[in-house]
């Protein structure tokens, strides 16, 4: 019998993160190795009057592409991949890889002139979303490669990953229908804040957020979710933070970041291990060296480091700041080639102050949000 | 270590059967079984200047489609298969198959509407590669479901398949070449034929092909081939026809048929196993009910009937016709979303005559006839 959480997942996905409805054009985007929940997508979209269509890669053939391909041959884009992105409703994508550290060793210049060129599709992709005319969602079918990175078997992996998406239960929509409400009233709760002052182990950081909309990641585009994040106001960051778990970026480990702000830009980076990279890529742009993000995590079935940023930043009581692009729909204007979420744990000593008031300690906000969209509601709490 | 005739297949398929170029865009259509080819053949277009593109099915979808989705999800053409069919230069199709029979439990006339709803999409991939815009070749990579079919283990299958390429060959392209020059000329001189006749046991069926053009297939459609085929004059088929070897289809088997024509259409229809499905697949369209084609087999490094019609239409020894559909380049024009090779064994006691003279006998042509 196959794990009866594969097709919840799937279901979750096009129920309640996407939304499907019958007639809709729907593309499942993944590697082999993810042929159970690809299946299950297919299945699940079918039932649910959607016409579904799958883009299964095989693993390997990047690689393939990357070492034997002429740049001509790296940029190319299939003119019905144009097509199709005009014409599809939603996608998920299902990050899932048998090997992910396939790509460590190809040469990094020949791997960028890739991901420029597959970054003018995302761009168009990202145009179309941002218009309201087609949604995304990614997810994670387990796999052993992902729990070996986790330090976890396959077995305790999968239970990992489908009780954070909360598909263990059968009411997994019910549930992030919870988790969206009550993820909204903090986002409205946190737009009123001026400014936030982090203290943790070698931390003390503030970040001015006045004006910013900060943002309810509900389970729409990530599943597993459950973040609230906005983009800090681009000049007024200052202070130190030690992000105490590694920071990955692309297959590169940089560990015990440590990290000091003036007027909003960084003016000194260490790291224990994995510094040069670290400043090859605050080097980047201007851009890289500002924050882009910053975010609650609020996930508390995800409790550990997986090294896996779909999970990690969500990370129930920690917090993660990114260097690099902002998010404009949050009022970010920060540009830059980089977005690398960092993540913060605060879960055994931290503070959190909004404008002078602690709002959030060892990992938990103190008090429910006050909805302001319900005044009865608020009105018997005070 | 990998197999080396994976190498030698994907140079074979990339070099030989579709000249891959600089700048052409190649889909290789597959699944993951096939995964050590695709990949082979990934690298072996990069090298030669192409763009591969990766199509993967996977086990579970049509069976989910066919059996749950509705009339308008069953009748949806993607945006990906409508391009693909569109820009291609080459398509490589590689059939690797978990299970053969995963079809089975579908409703015959729901796979009648899935097929008739793509039948545009054939008829533009035949147009373009009849005009030149298109090369495409279909092969087999062995797979447990394949050996399972031809009665093998995967081993034993796997050495008749690559047999049956010359892919145990060292140069297996200039076998390849060579094959072409003798089915080239048997092709012209079965151009001057306007009818022939088929006689064994349970069959005497006569098939009219005067001013049609008979193609000798060399491994560039299929992969391996070997047969030189046309499309008979769509009014002349008459008689009666037994194939006696099982005859697979979407996804099932139906065995010994027996088909009679009257006027060129099937009159009767029989079938030991799986009838209903014949009769479903027969009631198609109008076209389902004529021959779209009629071949030769003459591939003699196949000697065995796997179930596997890609295999057992080349096999040495064999005719072959198949209901519906007709090829262009023939000359032929039924029309069908139908096209069901049914192939015979002539490698007993039969005779083929061409024009009133016996030109076949017992599986062979008669010597220095071509």
């Amino acid at each position: 019998m196959t794990d009866p959480r594969i097709a919840r997942l799937a279901d979750l996905i096009v129920d309640y993160s996407l939304a499907l409805q019958p007639g809709e054009i729907f593309r499942i985007d993944a590697l082999d190795v993810a042929a159970p929940l690809t299946l299950a997508f297919y299945r699940s979209a079918i039932r649910a009057g959607v016409h579904p269509y799958t883009s299964l890669g095989l693993e390997g053939t990047i690689e393939l592409l990357l070492e034997h391909g002429s740049s001509e041959q790296l940029e190319y884009i299939a003119p019905q991949q144009w097509e199709e992105i005009e014409e599809i409703d939603a996608i998920a994508t299902i990050w899932s890889e048998s090997n992910t550290r396939a790509l460590t060793r190809v040469d990094s210049g020949k791997h960028a002139a890739y991901l420029a060129s597959q970054r003018r599709l995302h761009n168009r992709r990202w145009e179309r979303i941002a218009a309201g005319e087609m949604r995304w969602c990614g997810t994670l079918f387990p796999t052993s490669a992902h729990a070996q990175d986790a330090g976890m078997s396959l077995s305790s992996y999968e239970d990992f990953v489908f009780s954070a998406c909360h598909v263990d239960t059968e009411k997994a929509s019910d549930h992030w229908r919870l988790v969206a409400s009550s993820l909204q009233a903090r986002a409205e709760a946190l737009g009123s804040v001026k400014e936030l002052r982090i203290l943790g182990p070698d931390t003390d950081l503030r970040v001015v957020v006045d004006g910013r909309s900060w943002i309810a990641a509900d389970g729409r585009y990530n599943m597993p979710d459950g973040e609230v994040f906005t983009s800090p106001v681009e000049n007024a960051t200052e202070g130190e933070i030690r992000y105490t778990f590694p920071a990955i970026y692309h297959g590169h480990e940089v560990e015990d970041i440590r990290l000091r702000f003036e007027e909003g830009r960084v003016v000194h980076a260490e790291a224990a291990r994995g510094d040069e990279y670290l400043s090859t890529l605050l080097q980047m742009d201007e851009g890289a060296r500002i924050l882009g993000e910053v975010a609650f995590g609020l996930n508390y079935e995800i409790d550990r480091f997986t090294r896996n940023i779909l999970f990690d930043e969500k990370i129930g009581g920690t917090m993660h700041l990114a260097l690099g692009s902002a998010f404009a729909q949050a009022g970010g204007s920060n540009t830059s080639g980089l977005h690398w979420d960092m993540i913060c744990d605060l879960r055994e000593d931290g503070e959190v102050y909004a404008d002078g008031e602690l709002i959030w300690q060892a990992g938990q906000f103190l008090h429910e949000p006050l909805s302001e969209s319900d005044p009865m509601e608020a009105a018997e709490r005070a | 270590m990998p197999d080396p005739r994976h190498e030698r297949f994907a140079q074979v398929l990339a070099d030989y059967s579709t000249s891959v170029g600089e700048g052409d865009l190649v889909l290789i259509e597959s699944t993951p079984l096939a995964a050590p080819l695709v990949r082979a053949l990934y690298r072996r277009v990069l090298e030669a200047g192409g763009h591969p593109e990766v199509r993967l099915g996977f086990d579970g979808a049509a069976e989910s489609l066919l059996g749950k989705g509705n009339d308008e999800q069953l009748a949806w053409v993607s945006p990906r298969l409508a391009g693909d069919s569109q820009h291609a230069d080459v398509r490589i199709a590689i059939e690797a198959e978990t299970n053969t029979r995963a079809l089975t439990g579908i409703d015959p006339a729901r796979q009648a509407v899935f097929a008739r709803s793509r039948s545009h999409l054939r008829d533009r991939t035949m147009e373009r590669a009849a005009a030149g815009e298109l090369r495409r070749v279909v092969t087999a990579f062995p797979t447990d479901a394949s050996a399972q079919d031809a009665e093998m283990s995967l081993p034993q299958y796997e050495d008749f398949v690559y047999r049956a390429g010359f892919l145990d060959e060292d140069d297996p392209i200039s076998m390849w070449v060579a094959l072409g020059e003798r089915l080239a000329r048997l092709a012209e001189w079965l151009g001057t034929k306007r009818e022939l006749r088929v006689v064994t046991e349970g069959t005497d069926l006569t098939v009219g092909v005067g001013g049609r053009t008979w193609i000798p297939c060399d491994g560039k459609e299929n992969f391996p081939d070997g047969e030189v085929f046309t499309g008979p004059v769509e009014t002349s088929v008459e008689g009666r026809v037994r194939f006696s070897f099982p005859a697979p289809h979407a996804g099932r088997l139906v065995r010994d048929i027996e088909l009679r024509f009257e006027g060129g259409e099937v009159v009767e229809a029989r079938a030991a196993e799986g009838e209903a499905f014949l009769r479903e697949m027969l009631a198609m369209d109008d076209g389902a009910r004529r021959l779209g084609e009629f071949a030769f087999g003459m591939n003699d490094a196949v000697q065995e009937f796997t179930g596997h019609t890609l295999f057992d239409e080349k096999l040495g020894g064999t005719v072959h016709m198949a209901l519906g559909k007709a090829y262009p380049e023939s000359g032929g024009k039924n029309e069908s979303a139908l096209h069901w090779d049914l192939v015979c064994d002539l490698r007993g006691e039969s005779e083929v005559y061409a024009d009133g003279e016996v030109v076949y006998r017992n599986g062979e042509f008669l010597p220095d006839l071509f």
